[in-house]
């Protein structure tokens, strides 16, 4: 019986040592448990967005892609249900649109800077990635006229239904009804938005014609170049080559918050932390050291 | 007059009857027409036995043996839980259930049986998955409950046909009231009884809602009973409303094989009707 007594103090500290990354624990939150990673079904934007900006995928030279994701991740079929699963479980972490957040779940800080709208205007927040569309100088009527419309408040409306809107002419849009057909190409994560812009455009204006072709940021640019397209779509920085030859303009910006059980003590990440959980290289959340 | 209103009447009959039919030749050839190209492109063999599913690679990666594999577990696991509360509860209710008792069981199973999967699939998410986390063992769990009206419904009406003589006699040898039941009564509605088991796995291998929202979904082999799966049912229904081109076919090549593991489940089940006759 004594025995017993003084070994527990021993088994005690033995434990603590084999905890490895462990550190201390609050009383609700057990560190020493595993992270259980929530992901999105393959083919959702979300996902998408996700794991370019978080760069879990691996490229090859020959145009191959391959997403790093855990297979362990659970996967959850909408935002709702997603966040429904975070706030059900203590342990868990997954990543929403900026848009979809609320106080169910607890959005954790990138780098040292929170999710927000603001935050990813200024520029702080790293998990956003912008959606850009690009001219050439001499761009039809019907182009700019589907610009101002788009950077407009009403087009910038539509936007800020789906993703954060950008600083645009500020003012309504006012009109110049121009005729005729444009082509619209590039990035398939920014045709959406574009989709709908269309919608809304044709609706003022029913004489105009936008074909919508969805490819890749790249094949958008060099389509806009090249002339099959008059406006390329893009949902990433343009190189120097395609700055001297194109106009850029800013349309909206996809933010993706990356969110946890609000018992969670950990209330910030690295985009390398982040990473690390996705790719399953970390699986502890005792080995997110604050 | 009435022999025209006969006829008219007759071929209304008929026409109601085809309906049946012609949905299940349009569904059987919209799975094959969209399904069997995929299949092709992709390649039988990598399609079935495949373990990679990553369908947003370059180049893309359509497996489904973690599916197959999936579904099979998840039934299995139905099976082990539903069909032995299922077939004593059916003896119960049918040999030594007083009348009263009965009232309370009967409707009671019945209405299970009407519950909508997504209530279910509720069910689990607040009760089950914080004991077991989103795992085979949840959705087996859960699709046990599912099964049981249907094992319990058939396996109690096969107890019942067995005629009442055959109790007796076994009473009358000297056996007990269970060992009657049990060594007699039971083996006598094998095929009833097995008939219940096998529509049993056919609802538990096509249920989608439920199992979706609490196994987790991961596309890979099975690794344990306490991680989570994804069966065929929740491949499609989770990925069809963002896939396009090669990758919806290949959704639609899942369903084709579900639909043919659904079939022989069903030539099974009409091949014992046979043999009850």
């Amino acid at each position: 019986m004594n025995k017993t007594v003084c070994l527990l103090p021993v088994i005690a500290a033995l434990a603590a040592v084999f905890y490895g990354c462990s550190s201390a624990s609050l009383a609700s939150f057990d560190r020493a448990k595993d992270i259980s990673v929530v992901s999105r079904e393959d083919g959702s934007g979300t996902r998408i967005a996700f794991i370019g900006i978080f760069g879990i995928e691996a490229k090859s030279a020959d145009g191959g892609r391959k997403d790093m994701s855990t297979k362990e991740a659970i996967i959850k079929k909408d935002t709702g249900v997603l966040m429904a699963a975070i706030a059900g479980n203590k342990y868990s972490i997954g990543y929403i649109s900026l848009g979809a957040l609320n106080d169910t779940i607890k959005a954790v800080q990138i780098e040292g800077a929170s999710a927000s709208a603001a935050n990813i205007k200024n520029g702080s927040y790293p998990a956003a990635r912008p959606f850009y569309i690009a001219t050439k100088a001499d761009a039809s009527r019907l182009a700019n006229d589907f610009i101002s419309f788009i950077l407009s408040l009403d087009g910038q409306a539509v936007v800020a239904k789906y993703y954060v809107d950008v600083d645009g002419s500020a003012l309504a849009y006012s009109g110049g009804k121009a005729s005729g057909k444009i082509v619209v190409g590039g990035s398939s994560s920014v045709s959406p938005v574009m989709e709908k812009l269309k919608e809304a455009y044709i609706k003022i204006n029913p004489g105009a014609t936008i074909e919508i072709q969805q490819s890749d940021s790249s094949s958008g640019l060099k389509g806009t170049i090249d002339g099959n397209f008059d406006i390329g779509m893009a949902s990433r920085e343009f190189k120097d080559s395609e700055k001297e030859k194109l106009i850029a303009t800013l349309i909206a910006v996809d933010g993706i918050a990356i969110i946890v059980h609000k018992d969670n003590p950990v209330s910030s990440l690295t985009k390398e932390q982040v990473n690390a959980i996705y790719t399953g290289r970390i699986s502890k959340w005792s080995c997110i050291h604050q | 007059m009435t022999s025209i209103k006969e006829k008219v009447m007759s071929r209304v009959f008929l026409l109601s009857a085809l309906s049946t039919v012609l949905a299940l030749a349009l569904i059987c050839l919209f799975l094959f027409i969209n399904g069997i190209p995929a299949m092709a492109k992709i390649g039988a063999f990598s399609f079935m036995l495949g373990k990679e599913w990553s369908p947003s690679d370059t180049p893309p990666l359509f497996g489904i043996l973690p599916m197959i594999a999936g579904s099979l577990y998840v039934t299995a696991g139905a099976i082990i839980i539903g069909v032995p509360i299922g077939i004593l509860t059916a003896v119960f209710l049918s040999k030594s259930c007083p009348k009263k008792l009965y009232k309370f069981i009967k409707p009671g199973m019945d209405l299970l049986a009407g519950i909508p999967s997504v209530v279910l699939g509720f069910f689990g998410m607040a009760v089950i998955v914080p004991v077991f986390g989103e795992s085979i063992l949840s959705a087996s769990i859960v699709l046990g409950i599912m099964i049981l009206p249907t094992v319990t419904g058939i396996s109690e009406s096969a107890i019942r046909a067995v005629p009442q003589n055959y109790y007796e006699g076994a009473v009358a040898l000297g056996a007990g009231h269970y060992r009657a039941v049990f060594k007699v009564i039971l083996p006598a509605a094998n095929s009833g009884v097995l008939a219940a088991v096998i529509l049993g796995v056919g609802r538990a291998i096509g249920e989608t809602m439920a199992v979706i929202m609490i196994a987790g979904n991961q596309a890979r082999m099975p690794v344990s009973l306490f991680k989570g799966v994804r069966t065929l049912t929740a491949n499609i229904a989770l990925e069809m409303g963002y896939a396009a081109e090669l990758h919806r076919e290949a959704l639609i090549a899942t369903a084709l094989v579900l639909f043919v593991f659904i079939l022989v489940i069903n030539l099974g089940f009409a091949a014992l009707k046979k043999r009850i006759k």
